[in-house]
């Protein structure tokens, strides 16, 4: 029994944990192995309602929440992380139609994604060489530039991407995959979360109307730090998922191997790398419900998000690490499951975005 | 760094030509492709850089201590897998040198300076860190021992023309009855068995070793029957500093892609990078300094004769962690960037620094028995 959980947030969990279970864990190393896109998967997330789990009734999404949305999270990632992925970077897009979209907007947009007709992606980041930029004609909104390492690149037919209007001021836009002059780069070679793609966009005079502007103009900046707040929460869920993924088969496996005698986890230094790890993935998860509850309940949870980003960066890779090591050289064998866990914890804990350092975010709360 | 002489510095100038001439254009396509690298074989043969641990009366370069650690931090700063292979050879032969009669060390090394390569067998599938748990036999019959059983995870396993395998030669004895042998890589009913595919150091080959009647002559076993294990002990001692040597490479290497990616995103003087991430850095550069002098000064007491197994566990355990940090940190640090860039294969590369030749907690339990000896045992430490 979770006290801290509804019993609808429960239930939500466990139908999850079962479908990761039944539907992700057979394809789960082929998809590692091949990388190609998992089209059934997705297809099934869509039929498990996951797509629009946050999304209101009215546009056809469950209502769920957010405490939803990291409990499935967290439950697909200790089947198979990158599926989750590409959930979570849906999710993301998903979120900003929602929340800052027009009526019409949502209307177009929401049923869609919530039923899985249309799969979205969150495209903000750039190499820094030719930023997206964004001028404003008298046929419309003209981008123009790159960005980088966009999940879902290539499968979303909807990109929420953000744009600079102006010196210092950005802005949000909806660009349809379709859109002409709209270019995907080639995906790029990851250890981990294969299957979920990452690419850059390239933008060429892509012309977009006025409707397609997401969100105050010029205020985007804002809106950008609140998506990457939800990102955080996300990548703390499948940091927590493939943690606990490791925790218990690590577990597993010193209860099987006898070394001097007796198995290894009657040692008490394999027992103290178990529960290390096992601390911080409670402590994780404890930190990532409490975050997406204020979410739920309409509260700034920007800070909170940055701390969870804060220890689990830390720790995520640790976790891995040292359930690695328990298993020893069994371990580093790719025809064992924790390789795999290992490189994709790697993607899951990374500080993408150097403006808005976690510590940064928490040090201005604490000195505003 | 440690104040080397004239002589360390050139060996270890050729070594880091080598690492990039031979090493480092092509480390990336042998990670991708899981294979072995034999025209590496053809380079370090003209350079005879394989030989570096096989005495000079035999034919080899015979570096010190501290000059082969130099080598190896340049092998490991090019490609840690490539590196393994260099250091699982010497792993091989310094068996040889701690318990082979004259005879032995002239068949043994012959083919190694001549640019051959050898492989060590102690770990089997049941007797990872209890190395003494093996149940590979070697039974004397005549003036023959006869090995069956399989070993596993052995480095070079699928290259290597000389091997070094421990078996038990009195199975009631338990790790009192493991002995060491040469076994000739062409000798009938020894076969290679499956092929492992690695989280890291992808580049180096890693096999099962499977005995069917395997007849060597009595003439092959290192030492006397029962010595296997103080044999491993002592060759592991020695090659521990390998492994220190290929992490304090590899976190070098992290470091200095890290920061050449970072130069790259910014480029302008005015607009550097904040104090958080410049502290990371100077944590990284100081973790990968205070390793290299614990390895140097580990591989000086050696050069000079005196006790030194506490110090090559702790340079191993400690080099093995710092490479893990440091590379992992890397990755993180450059976010996507670093997903998807080199620096992901030196932290899938750094994990099996902290597992093989002794997992870190082998290395602990050693260092802690250090720690609780009598303190009159403890005189000289410093």
């Amino acid at each position: 029994m979770d006290f801290l959980l509804t019993e609808e947030q429960q239930l939500i969990g466990q139908a999850a944990r079962e479908f990761a279970r039944e539907a992700l864990d057979p394809v789960a190393p082929a998809l590692d192995h091949d990388g190609t896109w998992p089209a059934e998967a997705v297809a099934a997330l869509a039929g498990q309602d996951f797509l629009g789990l946050f999304l209101p009734a009215a546009h056809g999404g469950a209502e769920a929440g957010f405490v939803s949305l990291v409990e499935v999270l967290e439950a697909l990632s200790r089947s198979s992380a990158a599926v989750a992925a590409i959930l979570a970077h849906h999710a993301l897009a998903a979120y900003a139609v929602d929340r800052w979209g027009t009526e019409a907007q949502k209307r177009t947009w929401l049923p869609r994604l919530a039923k899985g007709e249309v799969l979205a992606a969150a495209a903000l980041h750039e190499h820094g060489a030719s930023p997206l930029m964004a001028v404003h004609h008298p046929e419309g909104w003209v981008l123009e530039g790159v960005k980088g390492f966009v999940r879902n690149a290539g499968q979303a037919g909807l990109i929420v991407a953000s744009a600079a209007t102006g010196e210092g001021r950005r802005s949000l836009f909806l660009v349809e995959a379709g859109a002409s002059g709209l270019e995907t780069g080639a995906p790029a070679e990851t250890m981990g979360l294969r299957g979920c793609p990452v690419a850059e966009l390239r933008f060429n005079s892509v012309v977009l109307p006025d409707a397609a502007l997401l969100g105050p103009a010029d205020g985007g900046a804002a809106l950008e730090a609140e998506i990457l707040a939800l990102a955080a929460l996300a990548n703390g869920a499948m940091t927590v998922g493939i943690g606990s993924a490791a925790v218990e088969h690590a577990a597993a496996y010193a209860k099987t191997r006898v070394q001097f005698g007796r198995p290894i986890a009657a040692l008490e230094a394999i027992q103290t790398l178990l529960a290390e790890a096992a601390t911080d993935c409670h402590l994780g998860r404890l930190a990532l419900r409490h975050a997406a509850r204020l979410l739920d309940e309409g509260q700034p949870f920007q800070v909170e998000a940055a701390m969870v980003q804060q220890f689990l960066g830390r720790m995520g890779a640790r976790i891995l690490q040292d359930t690695v090591q328990v298993e020893g050289g069994f371990g580093y064998s790719e025809f064992m499951p924790l390789p795999r866990l290992f490189r994709d914890m790697a993607g899951t804990t990374l500080r993408d975005a150097p403006a808005d350092l976690p510590e940064a975010v928490i040090a201005a709360s604490l000195l505003a | 760094m440690t104040l080397l002489t004239p002589e360390h510095l050139r060996v270890k100038e050729e070594a880091r030509a080598f690492t990039a001439a031979h090493i480092i254009p092509r480390a990336a396509e042998y990670d991708r492709s899981g294979e072995f690298h034999p025209f590496l074989l053809e380079a370090a043969r003209e350079s005879r850089i394989f030989a570096m641990a096989v005495p000079r009366e035999l034919g080899g370069l015979d570096l010190d201590a501290l000059t082969q650690a130099l080598v190896l931090e340049e092998w490991g700063y090019g490609c840690a897998g490539m590196g393994t292979t260099l250091a699982a050879s010497v792993l091989a032969q310094d068996s040889v040198l701690v318990a082979g009669t004259e005879d032995q060390k002239r068949r043994f090394f012959e083919p190694m300076a001549r640019g051959g390569i050898g492989a060590f067998g102690l770990t089997e599938p049941n007797a990872g860190s209890d190395a003494g748990s093996g149940r590979t036999t070697a039974l004397r019959d005549g003036d023959d021992y006869v090995i069956n059983g399989g070993k596993c995870w052995i480095t070079n396993g699928g290259y290597a023309s000389m091997f070094v395998i421990y078996a038990l030669t009195d199975p009631t004895k338990g790790m009192k009855g493991l002995s060491a042998f040469i076994v000739e890589k062409d000798r009938p009913g020894f076969t290679i068995g499956t092929v492992d595919h690695k989280l890291g150091i992808r580049s180096s080959n890693t096999v099962e070793l499977l005995f069917k009647d395997v007849r060597v002559p009595a003439a092959n076993l290192l030492g006397k029957e029962g010595e296997g294990m103080k044999i491993a002990m002592k060759t592991l001692d020695m090659a521990r500093p390998a492994i220190a040597a290929l992490s304090v490479g590899l976190a070098q290497r992290a470091l200095d892609e890290c920061v050449r990616h970072l130069q790259a995103r910014y480029p302008d003087p005015k607009r550097q990078p904040g104090q958080n991430l410049q502290f990371k850095l100077a944590d990284m550069k100081i973790e990968i300094d205070a390793a290299r002098q614990l390895l140097h000064h580990t591989m000086l007491m050696r050069d000079a004769g005196v006790p030194y197994s506490v110090e090559s566990a702790m340079a191993k355990t400690n080099c093995a962690d710092v490479a893990m940090r440091v590379t992992s940190q890397a990755v993180q640090l450059l976010g996507s960037h670093g997903y998807t860039s080199e620096l992901a294969k030196y932290m899938r590369d750094a994990k099996i620094m902290q597992i093989y030749e002794g997992t870190n907690q082998i290395q602990r339990l050693v260092i802690s028995r250090a720690v609780l000896a009598p303190a009159v045992t403890q005189k000289g430490g410093h």
